[in-house]
């Protein structure tokens, strides 16, 4: 059984197919990458996988169980969190607050250990992802870098089975980037069954991590392999570079 | 010469007054409130103060919605009508004592709050302003109704118990003046409680970001529901005393102008700040009744003038004024403008009023 499959799913805007008949699956503590041109479909496909968008067709299990078309929190605390590709923090909290939200959902609650508060909790997680300096600070006064691992952390804070990325390098410096490709390896480490799925455009600090990639294009899944095979397959390069002429 | 004098003399009263910490600031404020009955006013001042306690209420609950959870009520009378005639029929038909009536119907405002609640979350932002105004609207005309008159007496009202009819007139005042400061301390010190909570931090994260919220696992309906609960539960105390306190219950409780009362009031003394609406609502009736009514006059008498007929109706005008006034110049209002000169004194206290305490208290942790 896998952790997350995904069956032929199809979303339509108007005459515009977002998604189309997308399948494939993420195993227990694999990392995978999801790569495309803009407008191939990413986000959408994220968004139908968290449940912030309805599919037309097609299925999504989690552990073997149906969950299409459920609404989003009820996903998050079934396993999967995700992030957003333009960060969303809690303008008016702390830092330490914006975690203190994800810990107050049911899932959160449920995994904080016992004799330990909430506001630990939180700045134990803050301190996993190298946020405890500006733990206090309202979250309207950090630096982009900073806000991209608050959403790191917020959605760590639910414990998921799966987490979902959306261009968590999206913004970066190369520092930032390379700080948050070892934090991202350190907390597959630490929890070697979750698995992780990434959308992302730079290709060259995606491809140190995962180990298979997902192609994207136009709504269709073109091709899938390891970053190897899909750095020298034909089809991904004419999608990048355009045709031989 | 003299304004570099006297510039540098507000600076150093300026640094000294707000060198007092809020929670002293809040203490201060409610032993003057304490103390004003002492001072020998008049009845109609009293009765002014008395208003302006259970106004602040229902401010209070008003600013707990919209100001913290972000879910914009332009009909919050509703509520308050609600709490002011279940109050004034439980008394006319069973002749219920003030101690059962007030609970029953801050539990009657609460079942309105999960009723009106449901059918209203499905619309967001300026849409539920607009539907939330509807409510009130609908359930006065039926209290209009003339083939109901019977139960609800139309425009007349219902009569209400007051709440200390054995004191002469002037003690009555002084005991409900009392007793409306005790409810109004009691109604801030749990909706402070409620909106610095963990709860009231998912109440601020609805406020700023609804999908974010959801994306962290918050069941984001739950909590409205909870928020508007809460809030009218709050709003129906408010109506409920005033009932008993004016003796009366009629459809002027459900009305636009009363609706829109706490919105002036909460924008007057920051809104989501929850001592703001308490600050607001005294500046407000001051002004109102007040300088409007008293003062004002008596100040164009000197100059042999007077003010025109139906100067009344006009009043709204100003307020609203000074309302957008205020958004443009303040938005944070007056007792934000205070609190963030605090903060900028000292640098311990620079954070974010609005966010809830429970980052001092971790910072003081780290300390010891």
């Amino acid at each position: 059984m896998h952790l997350l499959e995904v069956d032929n799913l199809t979303k339509r805007f108007g005459g515009l197919t977002a998604v189309n008949n997308v399948s494939f699956h993420v195993d227990e503590g694999e990392i995978v990458g999801i790569i495309g041109p803009n407008g191939a479909g990413k986000t959408t496909l994220f968004n139908l996988i968290s449940g912030f968008i309805k599919p037309d067709s097609g299925i999504v299990k989690f552990k073997g169980e149906d969950i299409t078309g459920l609404s989003p929190h009820k996903i998050v605390n079934k396993g999967i969190a995700r992030t957003f590709q333009v960060v969303r923090p809690f303008r008016h909290l702390p830092v330490i607050a914006n975690v203190m939200v994800a810990l107050k959902s049911p899932r959160g609650t449920k995994n904080i250990e016992w004799l330990k508060t909430m506001e630990r909790k939180a700045a134990d997680i803050l301190e996993d992802v190298g946020l405890s300096e500006v733990m206090l600070e309202p979250a309207e006064n950090v630096s982009h870098g900073d806000l991209k691992r608050l959403e790191i952390a917020k959605a760590l804070a639910t414990e998921p089975d799966l987490l979902l990325l959306d261009e968590p390098f999206g913004g970066l410096n190369p520092l930032e980037v390379n700080y948050l490709t070892k934090s991202i390896i350190r907390m597959h480490l630490d929890e070697p069954t979750r698995g992780i799925l990434i959308v992302e455009h730079k290709l060259h600090a995606l491809m140190k991590i995962v180990k298979r990639v997902i192609v994207l294009h136009q709504g269709e899944k073109i091709a899938e392999g390891t970053p190897e095979e899909i750095a020298k397959n034909q089809k991904v390069i004419e999608v990048y570079m355009g045709k031989a002429i | 010469m003299a304004i570099s004098y006297l510039r540098r003399a507000y600076s150093s009263f300026a640094a000294h007054v707000f060198d007092i910490p809020p929670r002293l600031m809040a203490v201060l404020f409610f032993l003057i409130l304490l103390l004003l009955p002492t001072c020998g006013l008049s009845s109609y001042y009293m009765w002014i103060l008395i208003y302006a306690n259970i106004i602040a209420i229902f401010a209070l609950s008003w600013d707990l919605l919209v100001g913290r959870t972000g879910l914009i009520s332009l009909g919050h009378a509703l509520f308050f009508g609600i709490g002011g005639y279940s109050t004034a029929l439980l008394f006319r038909h069973y002749g219920l004592p003030l101690w059962i009536t007030i609970p029953v119907a801050v539990l009657l405002g609460a079942l309105a709050g999960m009723i009106i609640g449901f059918p209203c979350l499905r619309v967001k932002g300026p849409y539920l302003a607009l539907v939330t105004m509807a409510f009130p609207l609908i359930v006065s005309n039926i209290i209009k109704w003339s083939p109901l008159n019977p139960v609800f007496k139309g425009e007349i009202g219902i009569r209400a118990s007051p709440f200390f009819p054995f004191l002469p007139i002037r003690q009555q005042r002084i005991a409900e003046y009392y007793l409306t400061l005790l409810l109004l301390f009691i109604s801030a010190v749990i909706i402070y409680k409620i909106a610095n909570s963990k709860t009231g931090i998912v109440f601020i994260s609805i406020l700023d970001d609804e999908v974010a919220a959801k994306a962290c696992g918050i069941n984001v309906t739950k909590y409205k529901i909870m928020s508007f609960i809460i809030s009218s539960m709050f709003a129906s105390l408010a109506g409920s005393i005033q009932a008993h306190f004016l003796k009366n219950a009629n459809p002027s409780m459900f009305s636009l102008t009363l609706s829109f009362v706490p919105i002036i009031v909460t924008f007057l003394g920051g809104i989501g700040s929850i001592y703001g609406a308490i600050v607001g609502t005294y500046i407000y009736y001051i002004l109102d009744k007040y300088v409007l009514i008293y003062l004002l006059p008596v100040l164009l008498r000197n100059f042999n003038l007077a003010l025109p007929r139906g100067f009344e109706h006009a009043k709204l005008i100003i307020f609203t004024s000074i309302v957008l006034i205020f958004i443009i110049r303040w938005p944070r209002g007056i007792a934000r403008y205070v609190t963030d000169k605090l903060q900028d004194l000292e640098e311990a206290r620079d954070l974010d009023e609005r966010g809830p305490r429970i980052w001092k208290r971790y910072k003081k942790k780290e300390k010891s």
